[in-house]
Parts: C-alpha cells; structure tokens; sequence
C-alpha cells in the first residue's frame, strides 16, 4: 500500500489538482503519479456520480431512483475510462506522444477529482435550493465539468509533451479509436456467438442421432 | 408419527381452501369486469386502478318496447335490432336520439332507455312524404330541434320535436367550395346560437358551419398538416412523376363533434402520431385546449409495437361532459380516455370483446347524468356505464379544482387515495390544499408523492424559511461557539509547540 498511496502521492495529486501544467509534467518525468489513486478516483466519481443522480433533492433532480444502479454506472465508467486510455494510447503512439499508458491512466484519473469534489457538495447544497436557485446548483457543476474538462486536457498534453493544437486532435482521433474498438469487440463477440452456435449445434445434432 | 403428519396436512389443506373461499367472494368484483382501469403515471408508467366506472347496462332494440309502433291487438311491439348505427345524442328533455343509420330512421328513447317512445321514419317535406337514407350524425339543439345528417341524401334535416320539417341544408355554395361539390354529412352538433357544426366525407379543411339560416359560412378549426423534416427531404429528391405516385400530405379528417356550455367546439380526430386527438376550438376556430404536464391528449401513450393491436388510439367521438371534464372513445382498442380541463388523463377504461360491457366497434360516446353512453354500430347496442365510487370522486374533486375550491376538494382527495394510492392528481390536489393551509412539511411530503415539482418547490422554500427564522438564534450562538473553540484550541495546540502568533483573532 505505501508504495501506491503513500502519503506523497496523495498530496502529488492535490497538488495537480492545482497545478495542472507542472504537475502532469512531473508526473510523466519524475514518477509523481499513481495509477491505483487514478483508479481509485474513478471509481470514486462514479459513486458521487450516482449518488447524485439517486439523492440529489427532487427540485432539482428528474431521474427515476428506481433506475439507478451504481454498480452498473461503476462498470460503465470504468470501462469508459479504459477504453479511452487504450484509445488514447494507441493514438498517441503512433503521433509521438511520449506518454507511456500508465502516464495517461493517471493523467485521466486525476482529471476525475474536481468532478468528486464538485459533485458531492452539489448533492448536498440541493437538499437546500429551491427551484428559482437551482442556478448555484448547476453552476457548481457545471465549474466542476470545466475545471475536469481543463486538466483532462492539460494532462494529456503535458504527458505527452504535445501543443495544444495536436492535442485537441488526438482527443479527436481517440474518440474514433474508441469507436473502432467497440465495433471490433462487437464483431469479435458476434463471431464467437455463431462459432459457438455452430459447434452446439453439431452437439445438439449428435445428441439427438444418437 | 406418521398418522399425524396427514392430519396436519388435511387441515391445512382445508384452511387454505377455507381462507381462498372467504377472500374470493369478498374481492371477486373488481376481477369480473372485463377490462382493467388504469392510469400513466408522472414517468408513464402504467397504473392500475380501481374500476372508475363500471358496465351497467345494454340496450339492444331488438329488446325494446316501442309505445308509438302497435301491433294489431293495440299492444306495443319491439322497435328491431339498430343496423349499424353510428351516432346518438341527449335531447335537454333527457330522451335519447339514436341514428339508426342501416334502418334510415331515428329511434326515440326516454331518459331511462327502458322503452322507445317514437320512430321517426319519415317526414313531411312540403307535402311530400319523405325518408332517410342513411341518417349519420344526429344531434338535438337546445331549443328542441333535431338536426339529422342524412348522409346519402346529402343534406341536413332540421325538424322539430313532433318530427314536422323546419328547414333543409343542402347543396352547400361558396366561393371556397369547389363546383359540383358532394355534400355528404356525418356528424353534426348545434351550438347554443343555432349555427350547425357539421363533418363531412372528404372534406380535409375543417369543420363546415352553417348559420341557422341554413346558409355555409366557412370551414372552422383547420388542422394543420405536419410534414417532418425527413419526409420533406424525400420529397426535395424525388422527381415529379415519383412525388405524383406519393402519398398526399393531408390533414385528417375530424371524427366526432361536441359543444360545451361556453359554446367551444371540443372536436377529435384521428392523430397518426397519438399526440393531439381532440381539440377546443373558440368561436374564431383556434385550438385552445391544454394538453397538461404530458403535452398528450392523443389517448394511450404506450403505442409502439408492430402488431395489429398497436399503434396511437383512434379516437372517434368526443364528449364534453361538465366541469372541464371530457371523454374520448378510442375504436382501435375501444377504450374511453377521460380528461381534466387541465389536459390530465383522468382515468382510462373499456376494452375490446365479445363480453358484456366491451365493445366491437364503438362510434359514438355521450354522457347523461353520471354515466356514460356508448353507442355500438358492430353489436348495434348502447352500453351503459355507471360511475363508482372511485370514479365519482374523482369527477366531484376535479368539478370543485374546476371552479377554485381546491382546498375543499382536500376531503375527496383524500377519500380517493384511500381507494388508489398512487394516484397523482389526489396527491397533488392535497398537496396544494395543504401548502394553502401553511402545513408545508405534510404539503411537501404529498407535492413529492404527486411528482410536482413546482409546487413541491414553492411549499420547500417556504419551509426551509420558516425554519431558518425559527431557528436563526441557534445557528447564529452556534457558530459563535465553534469559532470560540477554534481559536481557543489552536492557541493552545500553539502554546504547545511553542510558537507565538502575532496579532488577530484567529
């Protein structure tokens, strides 16, 4: 554990929270990161995720409680994460990124904490605003989305050792990777399904002559 | 051992059976009726209710006594089965007039429909004896004249009580109208000034209106067409003989016709998407109905689906009945959707069927008293319908919302949640009421519970005020004392480690 969540790598990531530019540089250069606070920090947004959406006050809020499912919201973040980090990774390998997976894992994991420290104060500060206030309450998200948007970006750059420029079009370009990766799993899984289908039916078949 | 393992067993057997027995005949009505009552609920979901209006009743000609039709012996004979009848309405004197439209005459009940009390076959026009050919739409104005679409006649027959003529409408002339215009009417009201409303076949512009002269003043109430911008795309690439093969885009056509005590015209037609089946035309023929929280008053809201069964309602008569309150009759699934003057759906019941109480092919609706009429072409009957309690209470509690007395509708709200618990518009209703009184945690609690968010927010705000105020003496000495602790406990944690902090409170 003291490698992983030593207490400097906690107080390296608040530090990021801060200084986005000088932190993901060292991050990348000196080893700063941890890929299990990363992690930890996505699953810790999609909880706040959730629990907004379940307890955030009925003034502000229109979901349907019922059709929550943190658990279910938790495998989805987290596969989105991944799937952008391959993506990503994948991209930037073949348009001179130096950053190593590891580095974007991280960069995109730390680039979940405003959103947690947003979120959860929005939940709470609903239990209070009526409708005519929903406004601090939307503003408060909404400066939370920015300043992740923000160092998700920063972040990749910085890793990465890119312009902003290249940047915004590897994030483009990794949105299509993630596309492409989705569409090859589907297939794949298509695949698999009728190659087994095939091989039980031929059990089926046996069985049945027999 | 053994032995008493089968006793035991008998006597259980015989306690469920007992139990089921006792349970069974308590409850066994509401499952006897053969259709269920439900709701849409805030996320439209479907809500099953209790039954809010029950069948009663079915008259059949082929079982009424007629008091004017008397056979040789001086005693009064049926009045036949109605062929096809497609339409009936309530005279002011409660008598209903039934459109039997395959028989080319009217029938004549009274207001209980336990006999008929004439038969109007024909008519004297001008000395002429003359007839119907398949009379559609009929309708009884208030100051006692029956206007009868003779459809095949291509005119509308105004007669009085007696059946004597009082005028004829046909061969409608306007500019409007194209030459050798085929007047065919089929369903007809009459508002409060004696200008006739009339639907025709294949007439897409709207509602033609006559002035009580008998003379077409114009087409009311157009619907618009809606094209959407996919069908407009293929449209812009389609030549010209393509686009002549194409469907037409035309408006439907309106399918049945009511007047309210305002003198609004409540008028349905069948919606393709299920969104807008009935509209409130004012006098200038502008759609001035509310379509509620839901932005729907097309019937049913679950319509998707590739089966026969599915698919928007089909709404094919409308009527007003009192208090902003109005039922539309769906053919499609034969289900009748009553609304508020709001647009909320009050409750939805009937169905399809060859039992008692469901209909083959319903064509037209009316209200009398508490109950509602429909008329059925296919089993050429009028069904019978009689409000329970859960029914009435709602109709009673929306009637005073209707004319402002919410917080007198609290009692029957709350009477109707005893009977449906989920029932929005109850939940809503008290919530108001109470938020009115100043009760505005319990008001909150029911506003939640009825899924409205502008009120529930209105009742919060004022009790997060009241709260705040109450308690400002408490926050205020409690914030004071967590900042005496603080600075207390880091001069101390200070004088520990030896430091000396310069100045200042903190």
């Amino acid at each position: 554990m003291g490698k992983y969540f030593s207490k400097e790598k906690w107080k390296y990531a608040f530090y990021t929270l801060s200084h986005p530019m000088d932190g993901y540089y060292w991050i990348r250069h000196r080893e700063r990161g941890s890929v299990p606070i990363a992690i930890f920090l996505v699953i810790c947004f999609s909880f706040s995720f959730s629990m907004n959406r379940m307890l955030a006050s009925f003034v502000v809020n229109d979901v349907d409680p019922r059709s929550v499912d943190s658990l279910n919201e938790l495998g989805g973040i987290l596969l989105l994460y991944g799937l952008f980090c391959v993506g990503n990774w994948a991209i930037t390998c073949l348009m001179e990124g130096e950053g190593r997976l590891k580095d974007i894992a991280v960069a995109l994991g730390y680039a979940m904490m405003p959103l947690i420290i947003t979120y959860i104060p929005a939940t709470i500060l609903s239990q209070a605003v009526a409708a005519d206030e929903e406004t601090f309450y939307t503003l408060i998200l909404v400066v939370g989305i920015v300043w992740a948007s923000v160092m998700a970006l920063i972040g990749i750059m910085q890793v990465h050792n890119y312009t902003l420029g290249k940047t915004l079009v590897t994030i483009f370009l990794t949105f299509i990777a993630v596309f492409i990766i989705i569409f090859i799993f589907l297939l794949i899984g298509d695949m698999i399904g009728q190659v087994y289908n095939f091989f039980y039916s031929i059990y089926t078949e046996l069985i049945f002559r027999t | 051992m053994k032995k008493y393992r089968y006793v035991k067993k008998i006597i259980a057997a015989l306690l469920t059976s007992a139990t089921l027995a006792v349970f069974l005949s308590d409850t066994a009505f509401a499952y006897t009726l053969p259709y269920e009552t439900y709701n849409y609920d805030y996320r439209n979901n479907i809500n099953f209710t209790p039954a809010a209006y029950v069948p009663e009743n079915s008259i059949a000609g082929s079982k009424l006594l007629c008091d004017s039709l008397l056979d040789e012996n001086g005693n009064p004979t049926v009045v036949g089965a109605f062929v096809n009848p497609q339409d009936f309405c309530i005279a002011p004197s409660g008598e209903i007039y039934v459109s039997d439209t395959g028989n080319n005459r009217i029938v004549v009940l009274n207001s209980d429909m336990t006999k008929a009390v004439q038969i109007i076959n024909s008519f004297d026009n001008n000395g002429v004896s003359d007839t119907f050919n398949a009379p559609y739409g009929v309708c009884v104005s208030d100051n006692n004249k029956i206007y009868i679409a003779d459809s095949q006649n291509k005119r509308i027959v105004v007669l009085d009580l007696d059946g004597k003529l009082v005028k004829i409408v046909d061969n409608p002339t306007s500019e409007i109208l194209e030459e050798g215009f085929d007047f065919t009417p089929l369903k007809v009201t009459v508002d409060y000034a004696g200008r006739i409303y009339c639907t025709a076949k294949n007439v897409y512009e709207g509602i033609m209106v006559f002035e009580n002269t008998g003379e077409f003043t114009g087409y009311f109430g157009t619907i618009k067409v809606s094209i959407s911008l996919w069908q407009k795309f293929w449209r812009r690439i389609a030549t010209k003989e393509e686009r002549s093969k194409q469907e037409l885009f035309i408006p439907t056509e309106f399918t049945g016709i009511d007047v309210d005590d305002d003198g609004f015209i409540y008028a349905s037609n069948i919606d393709e998407n299920g969104i807008q089946a009935v509209r409130r035309l004012n006098p200038k023929g502008q759609d001035v109905i509310k379509k509620g929280s839901k932005k729907n008053v097309g019937g049913d809201l679950w319509i998707d689906g590739m089966s026969d069964y599915s698919g928007p309602s089909e709404i094919t008569d409308v009527v007003y009945r009192d208090k902003g309150i109005y039922s539309l009759l769906d053919r499609k699934r034969g289900r009748i959707f009553t609304y508020d003057h709001e647009g909320n759906l009050l409750y939805i019941f009937g169905g399809l069927g060859t039992q008692a109480g469901t209909f083959k092919a319903p064509a037209a609706i009316e209200t009398l008293n508490d109950k509602i009429l429909v008329l059925d072409s296919l089993r050429g009957e009028i069904l019978t319908f009689t409000a329970t309690e859960y029914g009435s209470l709602i109709n009673e509690a929306v009637a005073l919302r209707y004319d402002g007395d919410e917080t007198k509708a609290e009692k029957i709200w709350l009477r109707v949640l005893a009977l449906d618990e989920n029932n929005e518009l109850a939940n809503i209703g008290i919530g108001k009421a109470l938020l009115t009184k100043g009760d505005y945690a319990d008001a909150m609690k029911y506003l939640k519970l009825g899924m409205n968010r502008e009120y529930y927010s209105i009742a919060f705000k004022r009790y997060r005020n009241n709260l705040l105020k109450d308690n400002m003496s408490y926050i205020l000495t409690g914030l004071i004392v967590l900042i005496i602790i603080f600075t207390v406990f880091r001069k101390y944690r200070d004088r520990k480690k030896g430091k000396v902090r310069e100045g200042g409170l903190l």
